[in-house]
C-alpha cells in the first residue's frame, strides 16, 4: 500500500467513525473506490451558467462547483452581455452564499424592533403568521394597506410579483433602487418619445464624451461597457478612441480619461448646450441629422443664445479654450458619443441636463449608428418615476393607511432619511423581509422569512441595458440549499394559496419553478421546437436564451414637439456661509449602493482611488484640506442641513476644491459580522430638493461644511498614498 | 543550471492603456487562489494577502491631475532576486519560467519576500480563517497555506497543469488562450493577456513586441516575465 492510499483510507475511517453519529455521512465524504451516484467526482469541477442578479447589469456567469460546493463564479463565455468577463462583486456573489451569519430560518421578532432579538420558528409558523395578517386585511376589505417593498423586478419575478399584487387587491408595488435609471427612462420620453434605455457603442466610438456617466464603476452595464472600452483604445489597429470626462469628482471611470474637465456641480447641463452653441455657431454640426430629426440649425442657435462661451465658462469654473478645444473635437470626429450619468441627473436640474447631453449627439449625428447611441435598445417598461410612488408611500405610511408592509431588498439602508421612510417604516403595525441576511430592514422587521442566496435559486435575469439584442439569462441552484430557506417568489405563491380564493387562483403552478418554465416557453415560442424539455435543458446548459438581433430597435428620432432642454441653474440645499462645500454622494466601487459590504472580499478589496479597506471616507481636495487645516486619515465631521457624520479624511487631488465626495455603501446596522458598525452611510447626509415644491432625487444637490474634529480616524490603505514607486521611476 | 527545454514559457502582457483599475483581477486571484481574508488590522500592518494589487498613482495637480494604475503581481523574473536567497529550496525556477513556491519546503525566513523588488510575495503572519460555511468555497486545487508559510502569485500553476494533461491526453501541445490565470480570464477590458512567450506567433508574445512595451523596474536586471504596454495618449498633462 501506497503512503498516500494509506493516509487517505485512514483518514476516511477515522472520520467516517467520527461522522458517524451525523445525519448523513454521506454528504460529508466521498468515497473514493465507488463513486456517488449524482455523477461527482473527487477532484473534478462541474460548470453550471447561471446568471448574476446582484446589480441590474446582469450578466451571465459560470459556477465552478467541486463536490457539491461552489467554488468559484467565472463569467459566461457564451453571454453575449459580459462574453466571460466579470466584475469584482459578480465573482464575489459566493460569499453569498456561503455567508456566516446567513439566516438559517424564519424568524420572528421578539424584542424591540431593531434589537435583533428573534426566535426561530418553522416555515408553517411564519407563512400562517403572514397570512394571518394579509387574510385580515381582506376580510377587513383593506387590501390597500399593503405594500410590497422590491428594487425593479424584471422578467418571471416581475409578473409574479405584479400578479400577486393585483390580485390581492393592492396597488402599493413599490420598485425602488436609489441607483435605477429612471431618470434615463424620462429623459427618453420627453426627447424621443419612448422611454427605452439607450445603448452606447462604446467600442467602435472615437471619441467619447461622457458627462459624469461612471460606465466602468456602476453606470447600467459596467463589465460590458467596460469590455467595450477596452476596445474602443486597442481594440482596432490604427484607431484610439479618445476620452474627455467631465464631472467635479474625478471618478474612476474618469481616471481613464484623457482629459477630465472638472465642472461645477450642477453646471454639466449647461456645458453641453454651451458646446452646442459653439457646434451650430461655427457650423460644424450634421446637417443631414438636424433635418432628419426635424431640428433647425439658426432655430437652435438663437434659443441657445444664452449658452454663449463666456457664460459657460462661468458657470461651470472652466476655460473657455478648453471648451471650445473640446466642443470642435467632439463635432469634428465621427463617430463620436455624449452620455449623460448620475453624477449630472441627481441634481435639481439633472431631468434637463440629461436632455442636454441627448441633444449634442442629435447635433453631430450619432443616433442610431455604429460608435454613437442607439436610444432605443431593449425594453421599454420600467420605472420612470418610482421615486414619486417612493414619496406617496411614505405618505400613506405616515398617514397609517399602510399595515402590512412586505420587503425584499434593504430600503431601510439605501434609501436616503430625507425622504421619510425611514421613519414611516416605522409606523407600520407589521413588516415582513425576505433578507437572507440581518441586514437594515430584516432588523426592523416583524417577520422574516429568509430568501435563497442567489446561487441556490431558479429564476430569469434580463439585463437592464447594455445589449441590443434581446437577452434572457436564466438562474439555476448550483447546490442544494444549505438552509431551512424559501425562495422569494415560492413564499409569495405559499402566501397566495394560504390566502385561497381568487388568490389561488391567480398563481395555478405548483412551484416557481413551474412558472418560471412556461414563462420561458412563451419566449421561445413555436421556434423552440418539439420537446420544449430538451429545449428547456439546452438553454440551462447555455445559460440563457440568447437570440441574434434580427429584429433591429426602431431607428427613434428627436421626438417632433419635444422641448428643448433648459436646465437652468441648480440649486442647491444649504446656505452657502454656513455650509459652503458641495457634497457629492456616489456609489462605491465595491458596494455599489451598500449590498456588497456584507461580503469580505469587498471589504478587503481596496478601493481602486484612494486604496482605502474596511471603511468609508471623505474625499478633500489637497488645497481645501489645508485651508480647513486636515491631514490625510483625520477624523472630520461632516454637516449638512440634513445632519452630521464622522469619518476619516483623504486627501484627494481629483476634486473640485469646492467639492467634498463620499462614497456610499457602508454604514451598516446590520448584515452580518462583516457589514455591521462598519464606516458611514452618506445618505444621512443627503436633504430632499424638490422643483416648484414637488420633491426630486437630488442627491447630488446638498451643501455641508468639514470640521476637523481630531487626527484619529483610524484609515486605513492598502497602499501608500503617493503609491508605492515613483511614476518616474516606472516610466508609466 | 538545467537547460530550458520546455516548449512553455510562461508569461503576460498588462496592457494599461486598457486597464481601468477596476478590481476584478484582485477578487479573481483571491477567490481562485484561496487566499486569506485579512481583516483592518492585518492591512495596517502591511501584511495585506493580495497576491495581486492595483497600485494607484496621482501625477500632477489639480486640475491637471492624472491618475495611473498599475496591477502588479509576480513578474516570474527570470533572473528572480527571490530564489537564491532561500535556504531550503522552497522558492524555484520551473522549466516553464514560473517561479515557484513550495509551501511545504518554506520554514519562514521571509528571505525571498525581503529581496523581491516587486513586493509581491506575501507572508501569512497570521492563520486565517473562513468562519464556516465560508470555508465551502475554499478550492480543493490548492491548499490553505498556514501560518509561518510565504505565498505568493503562480500564474494559476493549476490551471496550467490541468490544461497540459488534457492536452498531453490528446497528444498535442496547449493551444493558445487554451489557459488563462483567474485574474486574465476575468478582466473585464481584456488589459492581461497571458500566454506562451517561447510561441512567436501567441498573442502575448506577439503583444510583448510592441513598442508600447517596458518592464517593470527594468533596470534592475530582473529580465521579468510580464510586459507592460505603456498608456497612449496622455496628451493632456
Amino acid at each position: 500500500m501506497k503512503r498516500r492510499t494509506f493516509l487517505q483510507l485512514g483518514t476516511m475511517t477515522a472520520a467516517a467513525s467520527w461522522l458517524s453519529g451525523c445525519r448523513s455521512a454521506n454528504e460529508k465524504l466521498i468515497p473514493y473506490l465507488t463513486p456517488p451516484d449524482e455523477g461527482v467526482t473527487p477532484g473534478m469541477a462541474v460548470y453550471y451558467a447561471s446568471s448574476c442578479r446582484f446589480c441590474p447589469a446582469g450578466c451571465g456567469i459560470l459556477v465552478r462547483v467541486s463536490e457539491g460546493r461552489a467554488k468559484k463564479i467565472e463569467g459566461n463565455p457564451a453571454h453575449p452581455l459580459n462574453r466571460g468577463k466579470l466584475c469584482a462583486r459578480g465573482q464575489a456573489v459566493v460569499q453569498e452564499l456561503y455567508h456566516p451569519d446567513r439566516v438559517t430560518q424564519p424568524l420572528k421578532r421578539s424584542g424591540p424592533r431593531g434589537s435583533g432579538q428573534f426566535t426561530r420558528i418553522s416555515w408553517e409558523e411564519g407563512l400562517a403568521l403572514l397570512t394571518e395578517q394579509l387574510g385580515k386585511l381582506q376580510r377587513e376589505r383593506a387590501t390597500d394597506r399593503l405594500a410590497l417593498v422590491t428594487p425593479p423586478l424584471r422578467g418571471t419575478l416581475a409578473e409574479l410579483a405584479a400578479g400577486f399584487m393585483r390580485s390581492f387587491g393592492s396597488p402599493r408595488h413599490l420598485s425602488y433602487e436609489l441607483l435605477g435609471p429612471d431618470w434615463l427612462r424620462t429623459a427618453a420620453r420627453r426627447s424621443f418619445g419612448q422611454p427605452s434605455l439607450p445603448y452606447y457603442d462604446i467600442a467602435e466610438t472615437r471619441y467619447l464624451l461622457s458627462f459624469g456617466a461612471d460606465f466602468v464603476e456602476y453606470h447600467l452595464s459596467p463589465v460590458q461597457y467596460g469590455f467595450a472600452f477596452g476596445r474602443m483604445r486597442q481594440g482596432r489597429d490604427t484607431v484610439r478612441g479618445h476620452f474627455t470626462y467631465v464631472g467635479g469628482r474625478m471618478s474612476l471611470t474618469a481616471a481613464s480619461a484623457d482629459r477630465w474637465m472638472a465642472a461645477r456641480p450642477g453646471s454639466e447641463g449647461m456645458l453641453a448646450l454651451g458646446i452646442a452653441r459653439l457646434i451650430l455657431a461655427e457650423s460644424l454640426f450634421d446637417a443631414g441629422s438636424l433635418t432628419a430629426n426635424g431640428l433647425r440649425a439658426d432655430d437652435l442657435l438663437r434659443r441657445l443664445e444664452a449658452y454663449d462661451l463666456d457664460r459657460v465658462a462661468h458657470l461651470s469654473g472652466l476655460r473657455q479654450d478648453v471648451i471650445a478645444e473640446v466642443a470642435r473635437e467632439f463635432a469634428t470626429t465621427r463617430p463620436a458619443l455624449a452620455m449623460a450619468g448620475e453624477p449630472v441627473a441627481f441634481q435639481t436640474n439633472g431631468p434637463d441636463a440629461v436632455r442636454a447631453v441627448q441633444l449634442l449627439n442629435v447635433l453631430v449625428g450619432n443616433l442610431n449608428r455604429p460608435g454613437g447611441i442607439y436610444p432605443d435598445a431593449g425594453e421599454t417598461t420600467g420605472p420612470e418615476d418610482s421615486f414619486a410612488e417612493l414619496l406617496s408611500l411614505v405618505d400613506r405610511m405616515l398617514g397609517d393607511r399602510i399595515s402590512v408592509v412586505m420587503v425584499h431588498g434593504d430600503p431601510v439602508h439605501a434609501v436616503p432619511p430625507a425622504t421619510g421612510f425611514q421613519e414611516a417604516l416605522a409606523r407600520v403595525p407589521f413588516i415582513a423581509s425576505f433578507s437572507s441576511l440581518l441586514d437594515d430592514t430584516a432588523l426592523q422587521a416583524d417577520l422574516v422569512l429568509p430568501d435563497h442566496a442567489a446561487l441556490e435559486s431558479w429564476g430569469d435575469v434580463i439585463p437592464l441595458a447594455g445589449t441590443r439584442e434581446p437577452v434572457i439569462g436564466l438562474m439555476q441552484p448550483v447546490v442544494t440549499p444549505l438552509y431551512d430557506t424559501r425562495q422569494f417568489p415560492e413564499v409569495l405563491m405559499a402566501t397566495a394559496r394560504g390566502l385561497g380564493g381568487t388568490m389561488a387562483a391567480a398563481f395555478p403552478y405548483q412551484s416557481y419553478l413551474e412558472m418560471l418554465k412556461s414563462s420561458i416557453k412563451k419566449r421561445v415560442g413555436p421556434a423552440g421546437g418539439g420537446d420544449f424539455e430538451v429545449v428547456w435543458v439546452d438553454l440551462l446548459r447555455q445559460g440563457g436564451l440568447f437570440k441574434a438581433n434580427n429584429g433591429q430597435g426602431k431607428s427613434l428620432r428627436w421626438a417632433a414637439g419635444a422641448t428643448l432642454p433648459d436646465p437652468g441653474e441648480p440649486r442647491f440645499a444649504g446656505d452657502e456661509k454656513q455650509f459652503p462645500l458641495h457634497l457629492q454622494v456616489y456609489p462605491s466601487t465595491a458596494f455599489l449602493d451598500g449590498r456588497g459590504a456584507p461580503l469580505p472580499w469587498l471589504q478587503q478589496l481596496p478601493d481602486p482611488m484612494t486604496t482605502v479597506v474596511w471603511d468609508s471616507w471623505v474625499e478633500l481636495n489637497p488645497e481645501t484640506a489645508v485651508w480647513l487645516g486636515i491631514s490625510f486619515g483625520d477624523l472630520v465631521e461632516v454637516t449638512s442641513p440634513q445632519g452630521s457624520l464622522r469619518l476619516p479624511a483623504v486627501i484627494y487631488p481629483g476634486i473640485r476644491p469646492d467639492t467634498v465626495a463620499i462614497p456610499l455603501g457602508q454604514g451598516h446596522h446590520g448584515g452580518g459580522r462583516y457589514a455591521k458598525g462598519r464606516g458611514a452611510n452618506p445618505l444621512a447626509l443627503v436633504a430632499l430638493m424638490g422643483i416648484n415644491r414637488e420633491p426630486q432625487p437630488a442627491w447630488n444637490a446638498t451643501m455641508v461644511r468639514v470640521t476637523r474634529i481630531s487626527e484619529k480616524g483610524e484609515l486605513v490603505t492598502a497602499g501608500n498614498p503617493q503609491g508605492s514607486y515613483r511614476s518616474e521611476l516606472i516610466e508609466i | 543550471m538545467e537547460k530550458m527545454t520546455s516548449p512553455y514559457r510562461w508569461g503576460m502582457v498588462v496592457d494599461l492603456d486598457r486597464c481601468t483599475g477596476c478590481g476584478a483581477c484582485v477578487v479573481a486571484c483571491q477567490a481562485e487562489n484561496n487566499v486569506g481574508i485579512c481583516g483592518k488590522r492585518e492591512i495596517a500592518e502591511g501584511r495585506d494577502m493580495h497576491w495581486l494589487r492595483i497600485e494607484r498613482f496621482w501625477v500632477g495637480e489639480y486640475p491637471n491631475v492624472r491618475v495611473r494604475f498599475l496591477p502588479v503581481l509576480c513578474q516570474h523574473c527570470h533572473d528572480a532576486p527571490c530564489e537564491p536567497v532561500c535556504p531550503v529550496y522552497a522558492s524555484y525556477h520551473n522549466p516553464e519560467g514560473l517561479n515557484g513556491q513550495v509551501y511545504n519546503r518554506c520554514v519562514g525566513t521571509r528571505y525571498c519576500g525581503n529581496n523581491c523588488p516587486y513586493a509581491v510575495r506575501v507572508f501569512n503572519f497570521y492563520s486565517h480563517e473562513w468562519p464556516k460555511p465560508l470555508d465551502n468555497q475554499l478550492s480543493p486545487d490548492i491548499t490553505v497555506r498556514p501560518r509561518g508559510v510565504m505565498e505568493k502569485c503562480t500564474f494559476c500553476i493549476q490551471r496550467i497543469r490541468r490544461a497540459r494533461e488534457d492536452a498531453e491526453g490528446e497528444g498535442r501541445k496547449i493551444r493558445d488562450g487554451e489557459v488563462q490565470p483567474a485574474c486574465a480570464q476575468t478582466c473585464p477590458t481584456e488589459a492581461l493577456v497571458f500566454g506562451n512567450l517561447a510561441d512567436p506567433r501567441s498573442r502575448a508574445a506577439r503583444l510583448s513586441r510592441s513598442p508600447r512595451g517596458f518592464r517593470l523596474l527594468e533596470h534592475l536586471g530582473t529580465h521579468p516575465s510580464i510586459t507592460y504596454l505603456k498608456g497612449g495618449g496622455r496628451e493632456h498633462v
